[in-house]
């Protein structure tokens, strides 16, 4: 079953248009990978499936309904939860206050003046659960601000986990990282992806893990859709090959 | 957090809490007058209502005088012409100013950052306006008179709060008291939570799943309660309730000591509110120009010391 | 009653001219740095206390050509010392510092010029009514309409054809890419600041000319200017002049039936716009912040 139907989609502004006649399907489990040279309106694609823009035309999908005019805060709701390019956390909050907001607005506390110490037991056992699976557990009361780059990547993962997604969107988690902190993500991801079969979108640049761990590879170049198939079909593809290196030409 | 972070916390509240409780004794040795220190109450709790939204949302709220000078009028009109209770008019003047706020925050919430600023102090204008001009209602730049704080009927005694300046200032403690637990409360509940995230990364409070316009209604409808109480007990303390109040260059002020006191602490606003009564009250008897120092405080807060007093010392979230 | 709701809409137009001068200035400075200058009022007293000041040696003219440029320049001086240090940090504090300003300017009038009214004393020429019938239309008036349309024209010229121009508007769309293409954004934006300022100080001398001087008549300008800009839009100077000139007629009209209500007017039309188009009439999407 598609978890996620992409229609069609695409996105002017202006004259100018960033994604063209994009379609894109992902089965429940699948780890997805979206590649492609600079400006290939990547991030505004994930923007239209998160919800943060609306497209021009075209039609989002998720789980069977129809949710291309959903606001954003709706779609977190049903299942979706994003990392940006840029990490997005709450700097002068320690990692597990900033878990802590995710896990209560996902059960339904955001407006509570107050909770039982039951339910704020079960919120704390829930949050040391998301930070033992990231790897942070050590790190908890640290402000996140403060923490290397890679580790604040992990928060943002943690806290998108802590939101019991159905389907995860990663845009480029490696992104500004050296060796050591993208092979720590990329294990993470792995494991998010193999031992929880969570179905997740990736938007990567770093071809090595790309290929370490997409199911299926969706490449796109000046906003229209180029190729997709496997990580075989696409090292193989000329096409492909062109963009890239016309790219660097 | 840790033990001696909890203890230290402890120690902090008691003695500002006995700094309070014992004012009307260690103030005039110093020079001070109970009233000062009932007035100080009053607009510290006006601008801890005020950080509310600013400290802890991260809202740009410089209109918010309008709600205090609404919960003055209301408190006087209550007196004047519903019943000559105290306690009745805190809570018409609270009713006031809040159902305004709640109503106009839905047209306010619409925008953000400096935008949001200036539509808020323009609406707080309105009131001003409303105020100054339909004198028959209000008194128009008189101002409202001829209603007085009543004595606290308890039925088998009553208290005088009116020419007994410390029975006042306790009454006014015990209403700062609670107002300020339920801050507190609410601070640090769940809600409370989302309105720092909303502060610290509203991108981010939204994609986990917060709709954040709404949020900040609540949060801007609470505070504006909060506001016109403080609005209420400013009309009691006065016996008066003057277009003034509701002007933005009172805005203004009220943000000056959350800033001055430091936004990221609770207690910040209530400093501030002291040491800028204090100023005020000081420049305004020596010099003709206190205005200019006034404005030249401003000048010198934010270039210097925009962290505040006690943001000096490295903030960590209250939340 | 045709000729009464003439009149009414000739004269809102005139009001919301001067409106409109004001707010073009607060909203250069606010679409290109993010700052409410409170302070704008201020800036148009002080150039109608300068025009006041000079206009015994230079006569009215004179003062209509020096004072302006005069006031931008103590505006370059603020900007450069005050408000600069302030431009990476949260808008609340330019917003602050401003509002300081405003007190500091109205206090510093009143203390150097007295406290009292100054009349202004105008052209003979100008003070006529240009005819028994339109006798609300004085020469002054008039004028002072034509010197808002010159000056409104020669601002949307500048924004237009020259290099500034053109990278105050960038700057206003994306600061950032600016700055990496090389251009130096705090002169940008010192000069930008200077030019509302030029705006505010014309405003003072005409309003002198008009409505006379007093150390407080800046703070009653400001809001009509903040309504302009709300109503027609953010970020968007020609929407600022839209709305501008719709209050002023709004205002104008309103007097035939309601005289009360000539102001509060503006509010309801704000109020509309929140409600209807929150992004103002000729506004972007977008630009929330």
């Amino acid at each position: 079953m598609n978890l996620l139907e992409v229609q069609n989609v695409s996105k002017a502004f202006g004259s100018l248009i960033a994604v063209r006649d994009v379609s894109l399907s992902v089965k429940q489990g699948e780890l997805r990978a979206v590649i492609g040279p600079n400006g290939a309106g990547k991030t505004t694609f994930f923007n239209l499936i998160s919800g943060f823009l609306h497209p021009t035309s075209g039609s989002v999908v998720f789980d069977g309904r129809d949710v291309t005019a959903l606001p954003a805060h709706e779609r977190v709701k049903i299942g979706m939860a994003r990392t940006f390019q840029i990490t997005e956390i709450f700097p002068e909050l320690t990692v597990h206050e900033n878990v802590r907001i995710a896990v209560e607005v996902e059960a339904g506390y955001r407006l509570r003046p107050w909770i039982s110490r039951s339910e704020a037991a079960e919120v704390k056992r829930r949050i040391d659960e998301t930070l033992t699976l990231v790897g942070l557990t050590s790190k908890a009361n640290r402000l996140v601000g403060e923490l290397a780059h890679g580790d604040q990547r992990c928060a943002e993962i943690a806290m998108a986990l802590a939101l019991r997604p159905r389907l995860f969107l990663f845009d480029e988690p490696t992104a500004g990282m050296g060796d050591q902190e993208t092979y720590e993500i990329t294990q993470l991801v792995r494991r998010l992806h193999r031992d929880n079969n969570f179905t997740i979108i990736l938007i990567e640049h770093d071809m090595r893990v790309v290929f370490h761990l997409a199911d299926r590879i969706t490449v796109l170049d000046q906003g229209r859709p180029l190729a997709e198939g496997t990580a075989q079909e696409i090292a193989a593809n000329e096409a492909v090959q062109a963009a890239y290196l016309g790219k660097a030409a | 957090m840790s033990d001696r972070d909890s203890a230290r916390k402890l120690i902090m509240l008691a003695c500002i809490w006995a700094a309070l409780v014992l004012a009307p004794y260690w103030m005039p040795p110093l020079g001070g007058y109970t009233a000062l220190g009932t007035r100080v109450l009053v607009l510290g709790l006006a601008a801890m209502s005020v950080n509310f939204l600013l400290g802890f949302t991260g809202v740009l709220s410089f209109g918010h005088a309008a709600y205090f000078g609404l919960g003055a009028y209301g408190a006087g009109f209550a007196l004047k012409f519903l019943a000559p209770s105290s306690p009745l008019s805190l809570l018409m003047g609270m009713l006031l100013g809040g159902v305004a706020g709640a109503l106009l925050g839905t047209l306010l919430v619409r925008r953000r950052g400096v935008y949001f600023a200036m539509v808020t102090i323009a609406f707080g204008q309105v009131f001003y306006y409303i105020a100054f001009q339909w004198s028959s209602l209000t008194g128009g730049d008189d101002g409202l008179r001829g209603f007085s704080r009543q004595p606290l009927d308890f039925g088998l005694f009553s208290i005088d709060i009116l020419s007994n300046a410390n029975n006042f200032y306790y009454f006014v403690l015990v209403c700062f008291a609670i107002i300020v637990a339920v801050m507190s409360f609410i601070l640090h509940s769940p809600f409370g939570r989302t309105m720092v995230a909303i502060r610290e990364n509203e991108r981010r409070a939204r994609f986990l799943g917060i709709p954040v316009e709404r949020h900040i209604w609540i949060a801007f409808t609470l505070s504006c309660f909060f506001m016109a109480f403080a609005g209420a007990l400013y009309a009691l303390l006065n016996n008066f309730a003057d277009p003034k109040g509701l002007h933005f260059s009172q805005s203004g002020d009220f943000v000056m000591m959350a800033v001055m006191g430091g936004m990221r602490n609770f207690w910040g606003p209530l400093l501030g509110a002291a040491v800028f009564v204090v100023l005020q009250d000081y420049l305004s008897s020596v010099t003709v120009n206190w205005m200019s120092f006034v404005g030249m405080l401003f000048v010198l807060v934010v270039l210097f010391f925009p962290r505040g007093l006690l943001g000096v010392i490295r903030p960590k979230s209250d939340a | 009653m045709l000729q009464l709701l003439l009149f009414n809409i000739t004269n809102g137009l005139i009001i919301g001219a001067f409106y409109v001068l004001m707010a073009l200035g607060l909203s250069l400075i606010l679409n290109l740095s993010n700052v409410i200058n409170f302070a704008h009022g201020g800036f148009l007293v002080v150039g109608g206390y300068i025009a006041y000041t000079i206009t015994p040696y230079v006569g009215f003219w004179g003062a209509l050509l020096i004072a302006p440029p005069l006031t931008a320049v103590i505006g370059l001086v603020t900007e450069r010392v005050l408000i600069r240090p302030l431009y990476g940090r949260d808008p609340l504090y330019s917003l602050l510092l401003t509002f300081g300003l405003a007190f500091i300017f109205e206090d510093g009038t009143r203390f150097i010029w007295g406290a009292q009214g100054k009349p202004v004393t105008v052209p003979a020429v100008l003070a006529q009514p240009l005819s028994y019938e339109f006798f609300f239309i004085t020469g002054y008036r008039l004028f002072m309409v034509a010197t808002v349309a010159v000056a409104v024209t020669l601002l949307f010229v500048l924004l237009r054809y020259t290099r500034l121009g053109v990278r105050i508007r960038a700057g206003t769309l994306d600061l950032e890419t600016v700055s990496a293409l090389g251009v130096n954004v705090g002169m940008l934006r010192s000069l930008n600041f200077a030019a509302g300022i030029f705006l505010a100080g014309l405003s003072g001398v005409l309003a002198a000319g008009q409505l006379g001087l007093e150390p407080t008549m800046g703070a009653g300008l400001l809001m009509p200017s903040f309504i302009a800009i709300i109503v027609g839009g953010v970020g968007s100077l020609t929407g600022t002049l839209l709305g501008g000139l719709l209050i002023g007629v709004a205002s104008g009209v309103t007097a035939v039936f309601l005289p009360a209500a000539s102001e509060a007017i503006m509010y309801v039309m704000m109020a509309v716009v929140l409600l209807i188009r929150p992004r103002g009439l000729l506004g972007e999407e977008g630009m929330m912040t």
